[in-house]
């Protein structure tokens, strides 16, 4: 569906998208993860045509970008980092406004318009201006105004970002329905909890680069990060950790949380050999967590440095 | 491109300061400008009479006969007071100036001697004074003169014929006087301002107020497009398919139908409410009205052009409106300026329009005269649309 080979772009000096490659399949939900200033808002306006890239080629859906721009503006629908809404507008005008853009014709916009309120959950709300919704409701008005020509393709520019718990899961369950409806979804965001949920594939970016890219399972391969099993003793005796340690290298003891720390391959089959040596060791655990491989640490792997740096 | 004008539109109305500042405060400064101006008044077609206090002290038949003659002047009231509460009331800033004639005045005129008369004035109020001196000093003039020369004759004559007791010096006077005044007298024949019944200070009032308020109606909706960029809304109309020049367009056609709808409404309450005469020429009016319309929203779209954020836009348009209004016109009358700002003049948006509409109202010229104007004010309205539109691709969708 979507293809970027050898994508760059810089703006001055700045190169802000470096030798980016991806492709994307009918019906995916593409997550594309990375901190601030990393480069995806700029992936973004590259697939809508906004900013031509230096370097590389784009197509989508079987048309190149550089040959025939306005078709693709049809293909995609791009719901924005801000609220770009017209807040002395009711819901309403602003869904005639920006769906009229598109020009289709006005009994089909109408039409749209109210499928549209109603999977964003907000029809309740269609007369009232938008300066009076929360930032959850205008975030999901935000999404409805880039549903109403119904694109292929939509890309979500961090479309949670200043939402709260509640207006957030709305948010994800719109994304799924959508997707269980076939629309292929382009998900910038630097919450990886969000990417983890519901990206089929994952691109992890920054300073302008691709850094790995795959499925969940095969960045967690990528990176060779493993799983962590945390041991928490009930009494912290430099002798007892010293034979822990000293018997099995692959502890190691954490002084500022007090804590022993094993990496682990297979957590279900190690738990109870690390138990046991303990309990061997003379040690009495008092807690055990566990903490499963997630694109934090991945990121953290591959990057050095955490997302939200 | 008719989509976002419906938008803008649609927003507009929907913000009620914006059409307040748009509409009433304008009505209200141009009647209080009218006012000012001179423009509204009980005294019509012409400027309020200047108050004199006159204090004779002489109480001769000279004196009193001068007081009269001045007391006749349309330009100026007199009020007689003692000497004393005269001087008070021109110190207390009540009146402009007082008149005193002292005692000795008749004596002083016939023994042809310098006149004891002087006039005190306060220094603040001179443009009363100016338009009182002009009257003032011609009637002082030809009434001293006259009993001057009436004792003159009468001086003649006695030595002439001592002993003949026909008094013949008020014939010789009469007829001295009516050959003098019919050589001196200028005939005064106004050219201007005759066809119309509309004041001039109502036509400056108006037009200035209007262009001035016009401007920043328009630096406001050119702001908005900043305005846009910056809460992401520009960016969502690159998104769709709408070129980004129609964006720009959209804009500069509301701002232009923003400048006519206020210019229409100003003069129709002028109009209506202050009795300006539009019908001098209806053609000439609806050109002038559009032309100005033209160069003033191509002026506010091109001041948010060359600002970078909405807050430097804002800040820009409040400066160089206060500074053209200020040199153009639209807050001095044009006349009473030095002539090196007369000269400056020439560079205000103000100027051409406020000169434009002063053709068309008080020298009731016909389009052919005026076309000049209109003319400069569309080549303004071009010029400054294409430099906008060359740095709004620069700035505003290049950098979206």
């Amino acid at each position: 569906m979507i293809q970027l080979r050898s994508v760059s772009k810089s703006f001055g000096n700045i190169e802000a998208v470096k030798n980016v490659s991806f492709s994307i399949d009918k019906g995916e939900i593409f997550g594309i993860l990375g901190p601030n200033g990393a480069g995806k808002s700029t992936i973004v306006n590259i697939l809508n045509t906004l900013v031509r890239p230096d370097k590389g080629d784009v197509i989508i859906d079987g048309v190149n970008i550089r040959n025939d721009g306005d078709t693709i503006k049809l293909i995609m629908g791009i719901v924005p980092q801000e609220i770009a809404l017209y807040e002395e507008l009711s819901a309403l005008e602003n869904l005639i406004f920006w769906g009229g853009l598109y020009n289709i014709p006005k009994s089909v916009l109408m039409n749209n318009i109210n499928n549209t309120l109603e999977i964003v959950d907000l029809s309740y709300r269609k007369n009232d201006r938008i300066k009076t919704f929360s930032g959850g409701m205008k975030r999901r008005i935000n999404i409805a105004c880039s549903l109403l020509h119904n694109p292929k393709i939509l890309v979500l520019d961090e479309p949670t970002v200043g939402v709260d718990p509640q207006n957030r899961n709305h948010i994800f369950e719109v994304i799924e329905r959508l997707n269980s409806e076939g629309m292929t979804i382009i998900y910038t965001t630097h919450y990886m909890e969000e990417a983890e949920r519901f990206c089929d594939k994952i691109a992890i970016i920054d300073v302008g680069s691709i850094i790995a890219q795959g499925t969940l399972k095969e960045l967690r391969k990528i990176s060779d990060v493993k799983d962590l099993i945390t041991v928490k003793l009930v009494d912290s005796d430099k002798e007892v950790i010293t034979r822990i340690t000293s018997a099995n290298p692959l502890f190691r003891f954490d002084s500022t949380s007090d804590t022993l720390k094993v990496e682990s391959g297979n957590i279900s089959k190690d738990v109870s050999i690390i138990i046991n040596h303990i309990q061997n060791s003379g040690g009495v655990i008092e807690r055990i967590y566990t903490q499963g491989t997630n694109l934090e640490s991945i990121f953290l792997k591959l990057t050095g440095k955490k997302l939200r740096d | 491109m008719f989509k976002l004008f419906k938008k803008d539109l649609r927003l507009f109305f929907h913000d009620q300061r914006s059409v307040i500042l748009t509409f009433l405060l304008p009505v209200i400064l141009i009647s209080l400008f009218a006012f000012a101006y001179g423009g509204i008044g009980v005294f019509d077609g012409r400027s309020e009479p200047v108050n004199l206090l006159v204090t004779d002290l002489d109480q001769s038949g000279s004196s009193k006969e001068i007081v009269n003659k001045i007391d006749s002047l349309e330009d100026m009231r007199i009020i007689i007071s003692d000497s004393i509460k005269a001087k008070e009331l021109v110190i207390k800033g009540k009146y402009p100036c007082a008149l005193f004639i002292y005692k000795g005045f008749q004596d002083s005129l016939e023994a042809g001697n310098a006149t004891p008369i002087e006039l005190v004035y306060d220094r603040s109020r001179e443009m009363e004074i100016s338009i009182l001196q002009q009257n003032l000093i011609s009637t002082l003039m030809s009434s001293t003169s006259e009993v001057r020369i009436k004792k003159n004759i009468e001086k003649y004559l006695q030595e002439l014929f001592p002993d003949d007791e026909n008094n013949i010096s008020d014939e010789i006077f009469a007829a001295v006087i009516k050959n003098d005044r019919n050589k001196q007298a200028i005939k005064w024949i106004p050219i201007v301002g005759i066809k119309n019944d509309t004041k001039l200070g109502l036509i400056q009032a108006v037009a200035g107020t209007a262009i001035m308020m016009l401007l920043f109606s328009v630096a406001g909706v050119g702001t908005s497009i900043l305005e846009e960029k910056e809460n992401g809304t520009i960016n969502r109309l690159l998104y769709s398919p709408l070129k980004g020049s129609a964006i720009l367009y959209g804009k500069m056609l509301f701002a232009f139908f923003i400048s006519i709808l206020q210019l229409t409404t100003m003069f129709l309450f002028a109009w209506l409410i202050l009795n300006m005469d539009l019908s001098v020429n209806i053609p000439a009016l609806i050109l002038m009205i559009m032309a100005t319309a033209f160069a003033v929203s191509s002026l506010g779209i091109f001041l948010a052009a060359i600002a970078r954020t909405r807050q430097q836009a804002q800040n820009l348009s409040t400066i160089i409106i206060l500074i053209m209004s200020a040199i153009g016109g639209s807050m001095i009358p044009l006349f009473i300026m030095p002539s090196i700002l007369q000269k400056i003049a020439l560079l205000s948006v103000n100027y051409w329009g406020i000169q434009g509409f002063y053709d068309l109202f008080w020298r009731t010229l016909p389009l052919e005269a005026i076309l000049p104007k209109i003319l400069i004010l569309i080549s303004i309205g071009i010029i400054l649309t294409l430099a906008s539109i060359q740095l709004f691709k620069k700035r505003i969708m290049k950098s979206s």
